[in-house]
């Protein structure tokens, strides 16, 4: 079994006339149980050049990345957009098949969880045709 | 302005080449909460709530508004029960996102951007209509939540008596 920490941080001293710390962190685990994580597929980089809709992570295929990760379990999946984040007018669009989740700006990273169940792939959109990078992993079972 | 850091660390020992120690996974990575088209002007507005969410039901966590909509917002969820049966299904809309399951240790969290892209046509507070508000629905046992929105702006509802 291996053991596997996600962690975040989130600080700000001035967003409030208190200082905000949340810190938590989660032990990656197969879904139900303490049992941690045993399948990856690394750490990942795509570039992109296109202002398209282009599928990163394609759910239910028997080829890819993705193809050994077991619908509606625990999956989680990071990614970060690795650009500079330039004049603020340039990110890359994640969504969750045709729904949009958010914008990743120069910089910005995410970590959700992926259940794919129902043909959920996860897709990206840059905002223009800028080259960008991105640097993404799956955890799952 | 106010400057808001979010830092990521993934870290494992064991899950790439055994005990092979250069096999060591570890990802990190921050990054500090802007304003859309700005160079560095931090996000000022911050909702930050902790809830229980009762079984059975799949809820509005975070409701969708105009003036949400296509900006740069960010939302952290972290899931607080201990049982790691316990789980919260996220979605936004009709599009499952995923799970976060309860843990001995403290449970799963998620930290996403928020773009808000589909506005209900309904007024604010009505969740009928497809929107981007992101839900939730918790099984096997009542699910407590601690979440946070950072965000660009919202629409606030007009009191009933003015």
């Amino acid at each position: 079994m291996a053991t596997t920490y996600a962690t975040i941080d989130i600080t700000s001293t001035d967003i409030a006339d208190n200082s905000i710390s949340v810190s938590n962190r989660a032990t990656l685990t197969t879904a139900g149980t303490d049992t941690g994580i045993t399948e990856t597929t690394g750490l990942a980089r795509v570039k992109t050049s296109s202002g398209s809709n282009t599928i990163l992570l394609d759910h239910g295929l028997t080829s890819g990345v993705a193809a050994d990760v077991t619908a509606d379990k625990s999956a989680k999946v990071y990614i970060r957009n690795t650009n500079d984040r330039g004049d603020g007018t340039k990110y890359v669009t994640i969504l969750i098949v045709t729904r949009e989740i958010g914008r990743l700006y120069g910089g910005d990273w995410m970590l959700i969880p992926w259940s794919g169940g129902s043909g959920e792939d996860i897709e990206y959109t840059a905002s223009d045709t800028t080259e960008t990078t991105l640097e993404y992993c799956v955890f799952y079972e | 302005m106010a400057t808001t850091t979010v830092t990521c660390d993934i870290v494992s020992s064991d899950l790439l080449g055994g005990s092979n120690a250069s096999s060591e996974l570890s990802i990190a990575s921050d990054t500090k909460l802007y304003q859309h088209g700005t160079t560095g002007t931090g996000l000022e507005q911050l909702n930050y709530h902790r809830a229980v969410i009762p079984t059975g039901t799949n809820f509005d966590l975070i409701q969708d508004s105009a003036a949400l909509s296509d900006k740069a917002n960010y939302v952290y969820i972290a899931l607080k029960n201990t049982d790691e049966t316990d789980y919260v299904i996220l979605s936004i809309y009709d599009k499952v996102i995923g799970r976060l399951y309860g843990g001995d240790g403290g449970g799963d969290w998620a930290f996403f951007p928020w773009s808000d892209n589909t506005t209900a046509t309904g007024g604010v507070d009505d969740p009928s209509g497809a929107d981007s508000s992101i839900e939730i629905q918790a099984y096997t046992h009542d699910c407590e939540i601690e979440y946070m929105l950072f965000h660009s702006g919202e629409t606030l509802l007009t009191a009933s008596d003015s």
